[in-house]
């Protein structure tokens, strides 16, 4: 158990995390030591590099109001700032701030150094998937079967229309061409230069 | 009165006349081998050539020259193509080592591709029945470029040479590589043939697609039902232009922005060419970004070009590669716009000269200097 006194928003009590073993040694199940606080006692750290663009933002929006706010935001405490600094989820933070205007966040609160926390945003940030091109392309057409048209699916994964065609196009780029007509054929000739 | 070479258009469409081309190659040459590269063009000219070589019941050389870093995709498409029509197919797959230039490594500038002793780091196994040692004269092998050493185009021209009386088939069009073609169709290479250039011991490279129009590849593909490479498809949905879409080497200078892709398309190539050599993870994160690989923006801490020249030039990692670039960078003119096309080279390992200078007057200091002589 972690206790942090604030000068004016009381004190925080922060749960310890339970421990499991693992196979790379004794792992924090920090996810369970969530707190709510006061979002203003939030703040953005001054160093991350991520950047999420606006139709991504949207479908971050979306996906906290559908799927409610699944991943609290990691932070650590500074006691001179008296704030929670952020060290992943600026973006889910940010949202949950100026678009959905809550007064309160849950939190995590690491104790690291700052040079363990700059390391931490990086790995949050980088340490991701992509979306393999082909099996996005089977995914978007098992919702189309489901009866969800062009444009839900387009909303839902935040997407532009224009991308749910044409990762739903299982015919491949040949048949776009086969009402073409062949190009007229032309040679290198002498002429004469007049 | 002068003559001049044009182009002109002709009654015909491109299909009809591409296969006339063949049945002029094969009437005039006994032997007759196509290139391929897994790409589109080269997998409509393998099956154009095949159709011919069915109807009059002869074996053509099928010739790809593996560069071990491909992806996946175009394996597959090397295997199609080669056993369309096994009777009349010689297979020509070549797997020997030569060196690559990997763009985006500062530690492994070079790839030697199917390098012994490193089996177990090859992308994949080599295929059975590929040509797997050089069979040409050791003794009268050429090499264009003593600093590289034995490179692709090496192998490609040794392979070529050691073969008489050929005719070689390849896949380029005007429209797609009008430098290329212009060069190519100066004279004629054979009799009074154009789309063709003369090669030694009575071998021609014919270029029987010069005058197609992509669409006009596609819309073959499509009419012949054949299969093609998948990372056109990807592409496609990836949401580039039908023209920009194309199947490249991973590595090399030009083609290093494969690499931002890649994970997306064939995640497996990915870790494999992770494990088989460095600065990828590199091409992938940077591969588009303005800074770091394409030398399109300045760094903010540098001034100019040429200051940033200065630098990457004193801080280049290998000593005995650095020495081509201060000769090569002694002859050129210093102004930011010739630093930063030196930067580049610097950037991407660039020894070889691959992505030449335009050593010329900075055309913005021309602008300035012309107003200022006006105001």
């Amino acid at each position: 158990m972690r206790e942090i006194k604030t000068e004016n928003c009381g004190t925080f009590i922060i749960p310890d995390a339970p421990i499991i073993n693992t196979k790379y040694g004794p792992v924090k199940l920090t996810s369970q030591a969530a707190i709510v606080v006061p979002i203003e006692l939030v703040q953005a750290n001054n160093y991350n590099p991520n950047s999420v663009d606006s139709k991504n933002m949207e479908l971050l929006r979306q996906s906290i109001v559908n799927n409610g706010f699944c991943f609290g935001v990691v932070t650590v405490w500074d006691a001179d700032l008296q704030k929670f600094i952020v060290v992943d989820g600026f973006h889910r933070y940010d949202i949950f701030k100026t678009e959905l205007r809550a007064m309160e966040i849950s939190i995590y609160v690491l104790d690291q150094t700052p040079a363990q926390r700059m390391a931490a945003t990086v790995q949050f940030n980088r340490a991701r998937g992509v979306h393999q091109v082909d099996l996005m392309g089977d995914l978007v057409r098992a919702l189309f079967e489901q009866g969800e048209d062009d444009t839900a699916i387009a909303k839902h994964l935040g997407m532009e229309l224009e991308e749910v065609f044409r990762l739903k196009q299982i015919t491949g780029i040949a048949e776009l061409f086969k009402n073409q007509t062949y190009s007229r054929s032309w040679e290198m000739q002498e002429v004469d230069d007049v | 009165m002068q003559s001049m070479l044009n182009q002109i258009y002709i009654n015909k469409n491109v299909i009809d006349a591409a296969r006339e081309r063949m049945t002029y190659i094969f009437d005039e040459f006994e032997n007759v081998c196509v290139s391929i590269s897994g790409g589109k063009d080269s997998t409509v000219l393998a099956h154009l050539a095949l159709l011919e070589a069915n109807k009059r019941d002869r074996r053509i050389g099928i010739f790809f020259l593996d560069e071990e870093v491909v992806y996946d995709s175009t394996i597959a498409q090397i295997k199609y193509l080669m056993s369309m029509y096994p009777e009349n197919t010689v297979k020509l797959w070549f797997q020997i080592e030569f060196n690559l230039t990997n763009s985006t490594s500062i530690k492994d500038g070079q790839l030697k591709c199917w390098e012994r002793g490193k089996h177990d780091l090859w992308m994949r196994s080599k295929e059975p029945d590929s040509i797997q040692y050089k069979p040409w004269d050791r003794t009268k092998e050429t090499i264009r470029d003593k600093n590289k050493g034995f490179g692709f185009y090496d192998a490609l021209d040794n392979f070529q040479d050691s073969r008489k009386d050929t005719a070689f088939l390849v896949g380029l069009r005007a429209t797609e590589s009008p430098n290329r073609w212009r060069a190519v169709s100066k004279n004629p290479g054979y009799k009074d043939v154009y789309w063709c250039t003369k090669r030694k011991n009575g071998s021609v490279n014919f270029y029987p697609l010069y005058d197609w129009n992509f669409h006009d590849i596609w819309k073959y593909i499509y009419d012949a039902g054949l299969k093609y490479s998948k990372i056109y498809d990807y592409q496609y949905k990836k949401g580039m232009g039908l023209q920009e879409i194309r199947v490249s080497s991973l590595i090399h200078e030009k083609s290093f922005k494969a690499l931002v892709e890649l994970p997306e398309f064939e995640p497996k190539t990915y870790d494999k060419l992770m494990k088989r050599i460095g600065g990828i993870a590199v091409g992938h994160i940077y591969g588009k970004d303005n800074k770091m690989l394409r030398a399109r923006t300045l760094p903010k801490n540098l001034k100019s070009w040429r200051e940033y020249r200065d630098f990457l030039l004193e801080t280049y990692p290998d000593v005995s590669k650095r020495d081509i670039f201060v000769k090569r960078y002694a002859k050129y003119l210093d102004n930011n716009y010739v630093a930063r096309q030196e930067c580049r080279q610097l950037i991407l390992n660039d020894y070889e000269n691959n992505l030449p200078v335009d050593n010329k007057p900075d055309p913005r200091e021309e602008t300035i200097k012309k107003w200022r002589e006006l105001l």
